[in-house]
């Protein structure tokens, strides 16, 4: 037994002095971050830049980076619906960031290049805090676009970015509670003054009973809690209904037999044009109303001529008598063969206030980061209608209060809640397309 | 609408829940197992069809406002769909050397695959069938009922199909071999019938009106990756309903389903006239009874079913 | 034999399977160390994914102790999960409409509470059903929680989901402030990439020490289990449940017992899922998640523990180790490849080996039969001489 229990003695030690020498290795590489290190949470291999202002060359990081070289990209992060029930807006932001991003591009944030790692979150919540959880634990961004849909955005931000220093600056969120929310930025305005707009239009065109049917999740709920309270008729129906059925059938029954003759729509594309397919197919009439969501091509393509005429819808919209989004709007068409659409606008926004925001602030941190943003697109400073024109403005040694960016989408001006201010468009449907009756601001 | 206005609906919709209901029951009696690919089935010959009818187009007439090009297409999505669900059975599910739940659990998978395939070729977004939607009857609309030809061409294709059926279950030699087969598969392989003959042209046929009944569904609603998916369980209550094993069992059960499905906003109506004592129970009503439950209803009916009557309306013995 | 005591003796003991399963592991494990050593995986993102593979596997114990033990296919993994997650999350969430800023032991009692009373409803009516129809019917019963948590919008908040859920530790003495307690560390091992592990770090070192914790108490409650009587009646149902009644056993009961056990592991699943994500939605309970469960159990071998941990990483590798693709330009979307992927997977295990990878062996076999080796020892005495007193010869 002794020659067995010598190698048992000898593998134990071994085992021993592996172990040992192996924490004492890794002891060796330890060091604690509290001199002023870059704290963003996660945050490993990202660029420790520094406050350069305009001038191209040293990185002046205190050498515990990769050694990565000036000319590296800034990294931010993006979480965007590219499957799932709301990809089409998935698809148009995407089309508004990669406009951006040639911009931006073109000049440089301080001779660096501008990019965006985007993942999908699958229009769910749980898929967008997955996506964050990747981008700002893994990729370590400072910065977060995202998302699209008021419950993800909101998931996010109470899952992964609260209590960080990562700025979160959402494309395309409706939904009344963000504005409860003040470290949560969104581009797209709250949908209150939807639902304010959407109401007054419906008393001014002599409507005093309507029917609603809203979509069963966060925006679909907040957006009709607001005109509820906002209408003063009498509200006879109002019920919710799932994303994603073949049939909504039963709905557009009741909604019929409940005797409004006008019908409130608050859901998405893909839902509300199995809805007019419905409502002609039996033959219903009534005069429809709808917010934003409702609206796009998908309903124009997939519902027949006729089908919706007269409707009206509100929108949040860009100021297409600006200059500056007339000129991004023949850019688009020029790139893409078509005409933006306001959800194009806000991601375009998005991208271009963060490229603002990178270039105005002293390091490539969270913390910095949230000094800026608002700034730079905040009322205070010169107006600047384009990347071009604003980022000169910091290269020229201004600060963020110096630069007030005008966004294509508006102009901007986060408020203390973190919501931007809205513009509004109402859409009628003219010979089934939609044509812009009136502006109202928000 | 009316009360009329509903049953026609549910009319509509029963024949496509039948048409599912059928192939399903078919395949659970004979090649034993409960295949959960069917509803995935279905939504292949919905997309074959829509991919076929936009190659073809309208092909000049029309017959009760469906271009001929639509048939066409449709029998080709039948074709598909059975070839498809032949081509997995010699594949996948004879060889394997496991029992029904293993078969029903490897059905899953396929389920996915299929459906994958879809997703990956087609996106996962809704389309429609390029075909002009239609105004209801005029003649029916002062009856409440609102229910335009495509929807009678549903349930006439739906009728013809299903009578098809019968006539070969009754009337000839495959019917009756298939009949044997489901009764009791051992005697039948004893008194020489080609077993697996008999189980491929079965796996034919459950698909090919599985592939039908998709392309209506498409028709009716919409296609989208998960349609079949999504009206499994419905499918499943129906078979339960009418009777593993019986094909006339799921016909009265796909029946009867589509039916209470369809009038489930009318139940939602009496529900809310009728006083009912309890307080607490009127509301419990009112709120369960209401169209988000709708599929919900069907598949408390099919557990109701299962644990009152487990041979269900026509069936064999469950055990 | 175990592994320290005569490492070399216990790894050629082992199966082919569970050689080729210890050596990919281990591979897998000395890759991710290098990952994360030289700053390529970030740490804390790395500890969500254990976090959530601890909970699939989690999942898969719960489904283990259903269908490995006693041959139940429950296709309501999803429901219990979404009770476990929504009883613990309308307990302490702050946007809870019934409740709300409980502490988390409360949420978990509450969630496991409300398990209990749901495999009741759910099993009375389903487990005397025959296997196929019990499959069915937990999926149609599944299907209705789902809706009802959907649209009683009063009950459950409805699709907004509820949000403002605590930390699972907060409150506790040292560890509610350990996150921000904890020095920030900087680990430098290639040098010029450190590694920075600092508050959000700790947190989710935390939330891996809860699920390690849940875990590990299920996998020792399951382990005892399966070796006691109780499981070995479990068994025989499962094998042949008439030979089963024919012994006297009651098995509609053994069968509730069984069902009620394997919930409650699922629901503990669901509140670590709680506390992890901070956020919970219907779209929780989607049956997609029953299938994930289904696929680990049956990739990793119905009946056994390890198979169900194995076949937890699984899924999580899955799962999110296609987001990582969205780098390389794929033609193929990741969700539905994801799908394909998963598809593949249960057809290819039901094909060339349906016990799947890991199936139970040792486990099912005393250990006092393995170690002293052989057969048991033989007694002094013979049975005669011991009723009869005084020997034989």
């Amino acid at each position: 037994m002794s020659p067995n229990s010598m190698d048992l003695v000898d593998r134990r030690t071994l085992l021993k002095l592996t172990g040992g020498a192996g924490v004492g290795a890794l002891a060796g590489c330890l060091s604690t971050t509290d001199d002023g290190e870059d704290g963003s949470d996660g945050s490993d291999g990202s660029d420790g830049s520094d406050g350069s202002d305009g001038e191209n060359g040293t990185d002046g990081d205190d050498g515990s980076d990769d050694g990565g070289d000036s000319t590296d990209a800034y990294e931010i992060g993006m979480v965007d619906s590219q499957t799932g029930s709301l990809s089409a807006f998935g698809e148009r932001n995407q089309r508004g960031v990669n406009l951006a991003l040639q911009r931006v591009n073109e000049i440089g944030i301080d001779g660096r290049d501008l990019e965006i790692i985007v993942e999908d979150s699958e229009s769910e919540n749980q898929g967008g805090i997955a996506a964050a959880q990747k981008l700002v634990n893994q990729d370590g961004v400072p910065f977060l676009i995202g998302a699209v849909g008021s419950g993800v955005s909101l998931a996010i931000y109470e899952s992964v970015v609260e209590g960080t220093d990562v700025v979160q600056l959402s494309q395309n969120s409706t939904g009344l509670n963000l504005t409860d929310f003040p470290g949560l930025l969104r581009m797209s305005p709250s949908g209150r003054s939807q639902s304010l707009a959407l109401s007054n239009l419906i008393t001014d065109d002599g409507y005093d009973e309507v029917a609603i049917t809203y979509v069963n999740n966060d925006y679909g709920q907040s957006l009709t809690d607001a005109f509820v309270d906002a209408y003063d008729g009498e509200v006879v129906y109002n019920s919710p209904h799932d994303q994603e059925q073949q049939s909504y059938s039963g709905v557009i029954s009741e909604m019929n037999s409940s005797g409004a003759d006008a019908w409130l729509f608050i859901t998405y594309q893909a839902e509300f044009a199995t809805m007019v397919n419905e409502v002609y197919s039996s033959g219903y009439e009534a005069q429809f109303y709808g917010a934003d969501s409702v609206s796009g091509d998908n309903v124009l393509e997939n519902t027949p001529e006729g089908s919706i005429d007269g409707m009206k819808i509100v929108v949040p919209s860009a100021p297409i008598e600006e200059e500056n989004y007339q000129s991004f709007a023949s850019d688009f068409e020029e790139e893409y063969g078509r005409q933006p659409t306001s959800w194009a606008a806000y991601a375009y926004d998005c991208a271009i206030n963060a490229a603002l925001a990178i270039q105005a602030a002293d390091e490539f941190t969270g913390a910095a980061l949230q000094e800026t943003v608002r700034r730079v697109s905040g009322p205070e400073g010169e107006e600047a209608t384009s990347f071009e024109a604003a980022s000169q403005i910091l290269a020229d040694g201004g600060g963020p209060d110096d630069v007030d960016y005008q966004g294509v989408s508006g102009p901007i001006d986060f408020d203390e809640n973190g919501d931007p201010v809205g513009f509004l468009q109402v859409l009628e449907v003219q010979d089934h397309a939609y044509e812009g009756i009136d502006f109202i601001e928000g | 609408m009316t009360v009329l206005g509903y049953l026609a609906n549910g009319l509509v919709f029963s024949s496509i829940i039948v048409l599912g209901s059928i192939g399903l029951s078919l395949v659970y009696s004979i090649a034993d197992f409960a295949n959960f690919a069917h509803g995935d089935t279905m939504t292949i010959g919905a997309y074959t069809a829509l991919v076929t009818f936009g190659a073809v187009g309208g092909l000049g007439g029309a017959v009760l406002g469906l271009p001929y090009g639509f048939f066409l297409a449709l029998v080709v999505g039948i074709a598909v769909a059975a070839v498809v669900a032949v081509g997995t059975e010699k594949l996948i599910y004879e060889p394997l050397d496991v029992d029904s739940i293993g078969l029903l659990i490897t059905s899953i998978g396929i389920a996915f695959i299929y459906r994958a395939v879809i997703q990956i070729r087609f996106g996962s977004g809704f389309t429609r069938f390029d075909i002009q939607p239609l105004r209801p009857i005029e003649s029916l609309v002062p009856y409440g009922v609102r229910v335009t030809l495509h929807d009678v061409a549903i349930v006439g294709s739906a009728a013809v199909l299903v009578v098809g059926l019968h006539v070969l279950l009754q009337y000839t030699d495959l019917g009756r071999k298939m009949r044997a087969m489901a009764d009791n598969p051992d005697l039948a392989r004893v008194s020489g019938i080609r077993t697996k003959r008999v189980k491929l042209w079965t796996w034919v046929i459950g698909a090919g009106l599985a592939g039908a009944g998709g392309v209506f569904l498409g028709l009716f609603n919409q296609l989208s990756p998960r349609m079949g998916f999504n009206l499994l369980l419905v499918i499943f209550a129906a078979v339960i309903l009418g009777g593993i094993g019986s094909v006339y069992g799921a016909m009265a059960g796909g029946f009867l389903i589509g039916m209470i499905n369809q009038l489930t906003p009318f139940f939602s109506n009496v529900v809310e006239a009728l006083p009912i004592a309890p307080n607490w129970l009127e509301t419990v009503l009112e709120n369960l009874i209401s169209i988000e439950y709708a599929n919900a209803i069907a598949f408390v009916i099919m557990v109701v079913v299962l644990l009152v009557r487990p041979n269900g309306i026509a069936g064999e013995g469950a055990t | 034999m175990s592994l320290l005591s005569d490492p070399k003796g216990a790894v050629a003991d082992l199966t082919r399977p569970e050689a080729w399963v210890l050596g990919v592991s281990v591979a897998f494990m000395l890759f991710l160390l290098g990952a994360l050593l030289t700053g390529a995986l970030g740490p804390t993102y790395f500890l969500f994914l254990v976090g959530l593979a601890g909970m699939y596997a989690l999942l898969s114990f719960g489904l283990n102790a259903q269908w490995g033990f006693t041959g139940l296919i429950n296709f309501s993994v999803a429901a219990f999960f979404g009770i476990g997650a929504y009883g613990s999350a309308l307990m302490t969430a702050s946007g809870s409409p019934i409740a709300g800023g409980f502490n988390p032991i409360v949420g978990l009692v509450v969630a496991l509470v409300a398990a209990f009373v749901l495999a009741l409803l759910i099993g009375i009516p389903t487990l005397r059903l025959r296997a196929d129809y019990l499959a069915i019917a937990s999926l149609g019963l599944a299907e209705v929680v789902r809706l009802i948590v959907l649209n009683e919008r009063w009950l459950t908040n409805g699709s907004a989901g509820l949000r403002g859920i605590p930390s699972f530790f907060k409150g506790w003495p040292v560890l509610s402030t350990f996150p921000e307690t904890m020095p920030g560390i900087r680990l430098v091992v290639i040098p010029g990439s450190p590694v920075i592990l600092e508050t959000a770090f700790w947190q989710a070192s935390l939330n891996v020490l809860l699920v390690l914790a849940f875990a590990g108490a299920a996998y020792f409650v399951l382990r005892r289990a399966h070796q006691s009587p109780w499981g070995r009646v479990l068994r025989t149902i499962r094998s042949d449940e008439d030979l089963a009644r024919a012994l006297g056993k009651n098995t509609y009961s053994f069968k509730m017992q069984s069902f009620i056990l394997g919930s409650l592991i699922m629901a503990l699943a669901g509140v670590f899922y709680t506390h992890l994500n901070l956020y919970v939605g219907p779209g929780d309970l989607d049956p997609i998640t029953t299938f994930y469960a289904w696929v680990a159990v049956i990739l990793g071998g119905s009946g056994s523990n390890r198979g169900a941990l194995f076949g937890g990483i699984v899924i999580v590798t899955i799962r999110e180790g296609t987001r990582f693709l969205n780098d390389v330009a794929l033609p193929i979307d990741p969700a539905p490849l994801r799908l394909l992927l998963i598809g593949v997977v249960i057809v290819a295990v039901m094909r060339y080996r349906p016990q799947g990878i890991l199936p139970p062996q040792r486990e099912l076999i005393w250990p006092s039969a393995v170690d002293g080796g052989g057969t048991p020892d033989t007694p002094e005495s013979g049975v005669r001489e011991q009723k009869g007193g005084g020997s034989d010869e």
